[in-house]
């Protein structure tokens, strides 16, 4: 459709009529905008939740859609069959602002709801139910998260959802839309200010000659040309010599990454590591050469990006401890020391301009009007009106039409066998944060949930008999920890499921790394392991 | 402070989000002056558009009606008795009275509610109770002998409840009901002995309850407080407040962070019914989760690692240059796409800004990403 991020506003999800949430445990993941949800479903909206766990959001949903993890095009698939056979797709909407439609009901006519039943575990008549609701309420709203994108085909998924969307024409108004719900606090603006090695900032692409030259009468310096490593590929390029040096800010690879144990062989072989950082965590413990104590949020002013692409200050409020300095002064002093040749930015705010300056749709967010509430991007003029909702009156995908992208079906990578017989996924708990260097120090939190656990079904339990509590060990192809049993009826029999806030038993030395081919985001979702009784 | 959540409730800037609102606008008569209000909205934000902020204790926007202390009664001509505000529908040609004779009621009820009030505040947080009373000139006539209520404690180090400073609203029960759709909370016994409890009598841990603090954050009295060891010495109005973005997950609530005034250090963590896109709420982590910020873990100077393979103290001149020279020594012999950059969600904008610059000016790389990318 032509933009990265949510189409609509969180405010607006409280007046959705039908509510589709595939790949999202939104109440431990987005707790606060799980309220919304919660309260839509009060006001009398259809919910319905594809997961292949039993979430909290089940209570509410109206349908559970409890698929097989990774088979999500089948299911996605399977409604846009159903709302095709049926009539039910919004002809005006393709006509006008669409592209490629007869590509991809080529392909989803071949994927009958009775079909996916049999891969995806959905009954046929539970697609069917939701395609019809779904397809039939004007103000019928996605969200989804990394469920559905950490895969190895993600972009399908992604692909697949967006098909559906553009089928019914449900964008471009309020309360309607497809909505990615962004895991981290800036994770949206992270991408927006061209922390990217594709996009300088305000997704501009850096391998377009016009837009290297406009940043480079800017800064004074030329931008390389060549293309930058993703995530994946500089961890790859750690084995093969490729990389040689990193610098860290923020950044944990060695429990964030998948197939840890193979990330940290690849870390002993750098010759230089940096790691700019707030707590001396695994990777810089082990493996920095240079450690430069940095700010936390409370430390410095700025802005985040939110799911919805509302720009929000961030204030300073603390002093920094000891002898740390802010991240910003810190780059500042690198750069110096590197020779570039950079203007004072004497504050945050000198910064934001150049780069509302840079970056056309960011050009009228200025300070002066996010004091009180954030206002969201686009905002392409100074004074000028921000945008709620994306893609009116038309798609923003040059010129004015979504393109449909037909998507088969493709197995996940690693597929249980007689050795390793179970389905590992995994995720994050209410209760804490990623690799919880922060929420891991809330004792008040931790009384909640501390010790690493997984998720197991009773059938599974039994037949191993694990009973609840009970200590096991979890192994896959690529290492193995321990972890108490938690018997439980949110996983069904063959999947098992485990946070990654784990710093001493790290669910990703089970995960592997083969990611999704065109953006090499990871399939954290989908690893084949077995479980035994621990001594 | 009820007045000015009120005024907020009554002008949201996202006009959208109460569809109530898009009703046709009505007359009526407030205190003898025409004016409108979308027909159907509560009497109590009816007025409030017109600048008259009824008192109230029960009530709370982000909850349904319910009109259960009766501080908030007006008068409404051709109804047999008194009508509650935050439960009392506006209709065309309402004529109502808010400053009359019923200002003496209200007075009245404020006294017998005081008259229980054993405990004012106990952790700190703001009190309608004493706000209103201040307003009305109320005070309490005597202190009801069977006032004082049994307390319990409970293992959670999160939050604590006084039943002395309760005036069983029932808004902490309401919102995790309606708001948060758990089983957390109850009203437990009767007169002189009902108190708010975990539901069942299990601990705050062991119930449905996420530990969001919603329940305290809608508390009129502050009888449910944050129990935290040190701060809440402090009462809330004598912290600093700095308004700034969440650092958890992407939905970026609105917080205030209250500090000490003399160390600068975070007590609690608050937010308002105004802030989008939260509007007041906030999870276990946004409310609990700051102690990370002066944890004695803290990095507090930069270390370099030495020839015996241990990371050591050193000065910043020292470290800068230690790291610039080892990323221009790497460019030299690799090239600089030998140079990677990780960035993070945890920076701003204009952090993330500056580090793509670094690479792309710095080294020559545009090799520049992070572990959060999708």
């Amino acid at each position: 459709m032509g933009r990265g991020a949510s189409t609509n506003s969180i405010p607006e999800i409280e007046n959705a009529r039908f509510l589709f949430v595939i790949g999202s445990n939104t109440t431990e993941a987005h707790p606060v905008l799980a309220l919304r949800i919660k309260k839509a479903v009060r006001n009398g909206a259809t919910l319905v939740v594809a997961d292949p766990r039993k979430i909290w959001l089940t209570k509410l949903a109206k349908r559970h859609l409890q698929l097989r993890p990774g088979t999500d095009v089948w299911l996605l698939n399977a409604m846009m069959h159903t709302i095709l056979s049926e009539g039910l797709q919004n002809e005006d909407y393709i006509r006008e602002f669409t592209e490629d439609f007869d590509a991809v009901r080529e392909i989803v006519m071949r994927y009958s709801p009775e079909d996916a039943e049999k891969v995806s575990g959905v009954a046929a008549e539970d697609i069917r139910a939701s395609a019809r609701e779904y397809a039939s309420e004007r103000h019928a709203a996605i969200f989804y998260t990394l469920g559905i994108t950490e895969h190895a085909c993600g972009v399908d998924n992604i692909w697949s959802l967006s098909n559906l969307v553009l089928m019914t024409g449900h964008l471009g108004y309020e309360s309607t839309g497809l909505n990615a719900l962004r895991g981290q606090n800036n994770v949206q603006g992270l991408n927006d200010s061209g922390a990217n090695p594709s996009y300088l900032p305000g997704y501009q692409p850096v391998d377009d000659p016009e837009v290297r030259q406009k940043f480079f009468e800017r800064w004074g310096v030329e931008v390389p040309e060549a293309t930058g490593y993703r995530l994946d590929q500089m961890m790859s390029g750690l084995h093969d010599d490729r990389v040689k040096a990193l610098y860290l800010i923020g950044e944990n690879p060695a429990q964030t990454e998948p197939n840890a144990h193979h990330v940290e062989e690849g870390l002993g072989k750098l010759e230089f590591l940096i790691s700019q950082d707030i707590f001396l965590q695994d990777t810089a413990r082990k493996y920095a050469d240079v450690v430069l104590p940095a700010s936390s949020f409370a430390e410095k002013d700025g802005t985040f990006t939110n799911t919805e692409r509302r720009i929000s200050r961030v204030r300073e409020a603390s002093p920094l401890p000891g002898d740390a300095k802010g991240d910003r002064e810190i780059v500042i002093l690198m750069a110096k020391a590197l020779g570039a040749n950079w203007p004072e930015y004497p504050d945050a705010e000198s910064v934001w301009n150049e780069l509302a300056d840079l970056a056309p749709n960011w050009n009228g967010v200025r300070y002066d009007r996010i004091e009180e509430n954030g206002i969201q991007w686009p905002v392409p003029e100074i004074g000028g009106p921000d945008t709620p909702f994306l893609h009116a009156p038309a798609p923003a995908r040059p010129p004015g039409k979504g393109k449909f992208f037909p998507v088969e079906y493709q197995r996940p990578i690693e597929e249980p066998d007689s050795e390793y017989p179970l389905v590992l996924s995994t995720g994050r708990t209410l209760y804490h944060y990623n690799s919880a260097t922060m929420t891991m120090r809330e004792s008040g939190i931790t009384d909640k949930q501390e010790e690493p656990f997984f998720e197991i079904s009773a059938d599974d339990a039994s037949a191993l008999g694990l009973a609840q509590g009970d200590l096991a060990r979890l192994v896959s192809r690529r290492g193995e920890l321990e972890a108490a049993a938690h018997i439980s009826d949110r996983v069904f029999p063959g999947l098992v499921w485990m946070a990654l806030h784990f710093a001493e038993q790290k669910v990703n030395w089970l995960t592997h790394d083969v990611a999704d081919p065109l953006i090499g985001t990871p399939e954290f979702k989908v690893s084949a392991v077995r479980v035994e009784r621990a001594a | 402070m009820r007045a000015k959540s009120l005024k907020a409730a009554a002008s949201r800037p996202h006009s959208l989000v109460r569809r109530e609102y898009d009703h046709p606008m009505v007359e009526f008569t407030l205190d003898g002056r025409t004016v409108s209000a979308p027909e159907g909205e509560l009497i109590v934000h009816a007025a409030a558009r017109h600048g008259t902020f009824i008192p109230t204790l029960c009530h709370d926007s982000k909850l349904d009606p319910y009109g259960g202390c009766r501080m908030c009664v007006v008068d409404v001509e051709g109804a047999p008795r008194p009508m509650p505000a935050c439960a009392t529908r506006i209709t065309e040609g309402m004529v109502l009275s808010t400053n009359g004779p019923i200002t003496d009621f209200q007075r009245t009820l404020t006294e017998m509610l005081l008259s229980e009030h054993l405990n004012a505040s106990p952790g700190g947080r703001p009190n309608e109770l004493l706000d209103m009373a201040n307003e009305l000139g109320a005070e309490a006539p005597l202190i009801l002998p069977d006032a004082k209520r049994e307390e319990y404690a409970d293992r959670n180090q999160l939050m604590g409840y006084d039943p002395d400073a309760c005036i069983l609203c029932n808004r902490c029960v309401r919102y995790t009901q309606e708001v948060m759709q758990c089983s957390a909370l109850s009203l437990e016994g009767r007169g002189g002995e009902a108190r708010i409890v975990p539901t069942w009598g299990l601990s705050w841990l062991d119930t449905e309850c996420e530990l969001c603090g919603g329940c305290l954050s809608v508390c009129p009295t502050g009888a449910i407080y944050e129990k935290f060891e040190e701060g809440t010495k402090r009462p809330e109005h004598a912290l600093e407040q700095v308004r700034t973005t969440c650092t958890f997950c992407g939905v970026g609530c609105q917080i205030d962070l209250n500090l000490d005034p003399e160390t600068k250090h975070i007590v609690k963590v608050t937010s308002k019914d105004e802030y989008l896109p939260n509007e007041g709420n906030l999870c276990v982590k946004g409310r609990f989760a700051f102690n990370f910020v002066h944890h004695p873990d803290r990095l507090t100077q930069p270390l370099v690692r030495g020839e015996d393979g241990e990371l050591h103290a050193t000065t910043w001149e020292h470290a800068i240059e230690t790291a610039a020279t080892g990323l221009r020594g790497v460019v030299e012999r690799h090239g600089a796409q030998a140079v990677g950059f990780l960035s993070s969600a945890r920076l701003t904008n204009e952090e993330n800004y500056l580090i793509q610059k670094l690479a792309r000016t710095g080294i020559g790389t545009n090799s520049v990403h992070s572990c959060e990318s999708t």
